[in-house]
């Protein structure tokens, strides 16, 4: 670790270690004052165990067999005043290829508190595509992020600079419309040569209840920039959700279903070992996720991808896995994943996975 | 000509507030429950939990967004109780009118005396502990009625044609309060029963009006689910002070009490409804109240 990084991460703690004890004095006192203007601070700590015959015995790679401190959320929120909202996560993770861990701001941005109907938003978020793309690692349904979300868009997600509307249609169903426009650095996708280059998206939601019980789910996202062959690159996507949490013994039973298709046009993008062509990536992932009891759930997902880049032209990749969680409380959680993984190239691949996942601090609400 | 008319009308309709009602979104149907008896005819009101969910961990569904983006008033209790929810909703309503500070947003918990404020240090090794003391406010009829006022109040200086009317039944609802409370401690005097253990600190308020002690809860920690350590634990408890009734809220599971009972046969242990619509034939506080009476005294 470098000096450099030794001094922004102890920066980073001192921060949030005096902000806490400011906030623990607030709280305590429940008293209005200088301290209650604090912002809420919370942190995410999670760690992996992996072990696969395909995985690298190289510690420096990323993912590793082994023990590793997979990611270290930290989150800032606050009112600015009474027309902003800001909030910011910074990421501490290991670098790939390098033992050397770094902070990246993963979102920092101020959105509108006291517009109708509409938020805005300004800085760096993660792109409104889809179901997983906006998720925090902390927050994914498996361990992983689907094989499609990763080949398209990266390990980290869609997470660019610019702007966003997010509009709330006036209707009997929950209808949102969000248009953004942002960076096009992202290397998966874009690594647009010109910094002037400005992407788009649009993602439409609606929810409906069916009943108390039961709500239904539907997206349509689609986003275009720039590649690094100066060409378009765009990705269209559409999800679906079902869930069921009966109003009556809810907290010891829930099922949700979960299904996400992706399409991917890179014009002139080459895959960049067997240098075929790499233009065009398809996949759907779909998941399962039930509650058996208060405090376990058990969960299942089945992914299908054609022409990941690496085996371009040949047969699909097939990918299921299978998740068993326990959570002591809402702010730990233990997780083991199985993954049954049938390449593109016609070899399987088996990864099990043990993960902890520990809050503490302020822990705003997961979307729904 | 004919076609104004109608038309003139419909513009009248939209553009005088004085006709429409006052849209109130609440977070629990208790708080729902007492809009009703003071707004009346004047106001419409929806709550977002169900009387059968644990108004801690609920979810913070689009659909509620939707209401709460046509709201005039949201009113909650506060005290952290809806912290993992209800900043969400505030946030994805996209309503000016709702947002803290703003008089269409109340929260009504520290409005009246709090019971169980942790002294010291609040440390999450201790369970889901509220700095502000416990949340389950409306639980009291006595404070509940404090409550209505302060509803009143705020209804008053949104809809101020309707001021005197809030108040008016702001005062007959603690009145009727007041006296029932009266009627309800005696009962529960000649009932004999001097404490009972609870789920949950939900009934902590309720409890300390009728001058029930509490002296086991069956979650080692709030929040944690029992043991059987813990268990054991209570049933010596029980035994030691001859504790003959245990009260289970309706959003717990209660087969948990199913070992005290093969332990102590006479035990009395029940699933009790804690908020308004928490079972069938509890539309109302005074109606929650008058059941938890009922088995207290064993009529139920």
């Amino acid at each position: 670790m470098t000096p450099v990084t030794k001094i922004k991460i102890f920066a980073v703690f001192a921060l949030i270690l005096a902000a806490q004890e400011s906030q623990a004095i607030a709280h305590h006192n429940a008293a209005p004052g200088s301290q209650a203007a604090n912002p809420v601070i919370g942190a995410n700590f999670l760690g992996l165990y992996l072990r696969g015959p395909k995985l690298p015995q190289d510690s420096k790679q990323v993912p590793h067999n082994g023990f590793s401190l997979q990611e270290s959320e930290f989150s800032f929120s606050s009112d600015v005043d009474p027309y902003f909202k800001a909030s910011a996560v910074f990421s501490v993770a290991q670098e790939n290829g390098q033992s050397e861990f770094s902070i990246s701001p993963e979102e920092v941005y101020f959105e509108t508190l006291s517009l109708p109907w509409v938020n805005l938003r300004v800085g760096k978020f993660k792109a409104a595509f889809g179901k997983q793309n906006s998720l925090h690692t902390h927050a994914y349904p498996f361990i992983d992020s689907p094989l499609i979300n990763q080949q398209l868009f990266g390990a980290e997600g869609l997470n660019e600079v610019g702007a966003s509307a997010a509009v709330l249609i006036p209707a009997s169903w929950f209808i949102e419309i969000i248009a953004q426009t942002f960076t096009t650095r992202n290397e998966a996708l874009f690594n647009s040569p010109n910094s002037g280059d400005l992407g788009g998206l649009l993602h439409l939601k609606n929810l409906w209840d069916l009943n108390d019980d039961i709500t239904f789910e539907a997206g349509l996202s689609g986003v275009l920039g720039t590649n690094s062959a100066d060409q378009t690159a765009s990705v269209c996507g559409a999800d679906l959700t079902l869930k069921w949490r009966p109003a009556s013994g809810g907290k010891y039973k829930a099922v949700s279903f979960t299904t996400e298709f992706l399409y991917g046009k890179r014009k002139e993008i080459k895959d960049s070992d067997s240098g075929l062509s790499a233009e065009k990536i398809t996949g759907l992932a779909s998941w399962l996720q039930y509650q058996f009891a208060e405090r376990w759930w058990a969960q299942g997902r089945v992914e299908k991808a054609y022409g990941i880049s690496q085996f371009p032209g040949s047969a699909n990749d097939f990918k299921v896995s299978t998740l068993l969680g326990f959570f002591p409380s809402e702010f730990s959680g233990l997780r083991m994943q199985y993954d049954f993984h049938n390449l593109a190239s016609n070899t399987t691949d088996h990864t099990l996975g043990l993960q902890y996942i520990i809050s503490i601090g302020a822990h705003p609400a997961h979307a729904y | 000509m004919k076609t104004i008319y109608p038309l003139f009308t419909l513009l009248i309709l939209i553009a005088a507030p004085g006709y429409s009602k006052l849209s109130v979104i609440t977070t629990t149907t208790d708080l729902r429950n007492l809009v009703e008896e003071v707004g009346k005819e004047n106001v419409s009101v929806e709550a977002i939990a169900k009387g059968t969910q644990d108004p801690h961990f609920i979810e913070a569904k689009p659909s509620f967004m939707v209401k709460a983006s046509r709201a005039d008033l949201v009113i909650s209790v506060g005290m952290d109780l809806e912290i993992g929810w209800l900043p969400s909703i505030i946030q994805g309503a996209r309503n000016p009118s709702i947002q803290h500070g703003k008089k269409g947003f109340l929260e009504v918990g520290l409005l009246v005396e709090p019971l169980e404020v942790p002294k010291g240090a609040v440390s999450r090794a201790e369970g889901d502990v509220h700095p502000f003391g416990n949340p389950h406010v409306t639980l009291d009829p006595i404070r509940a009625g404090e409550i209505a006022g302060k509803i009143a109040e705020r209804l008053g200086e949104l809809d101020p044609p309707h001021l005197v009317q809030y108040a008016t039944h702001a005062k007959a609802f603690q009145t009727l309060m007041a006296s029932r409370t009266k009627e309800w401690k005696q009962r529960v005097a000649k009932s004999g029963v001097k404490s009972a253990v609870t789920y949950h600190k939900t009934l902590t308020y309720f409890l300390d009006r009728f001058e029930i002690q509490n002296p086991a809860i069956l979650e080692p920690k709030p929040g944690i689910p029992p043991t059987s350590s813990h268990i054991l634990d209570v049933i010596r408890l029980i035994r030691e002070k001859n504790i003959s009734l245990v009260l289970v809220e309706n959003f717990f599971d209660p087969t948990v009490t199913d070992k005290i009972k093969n332990d102590i046969p006479a035990l009395r242990s029940k699933t009790v409804a804690v908020s308004v619509d928490g079972r069938p034939g509890v539309r109302t506080l005074g109606e929650l109240y008058e059941s938890l009476i009922q088995v207290i005294e064993g009529k139920e």
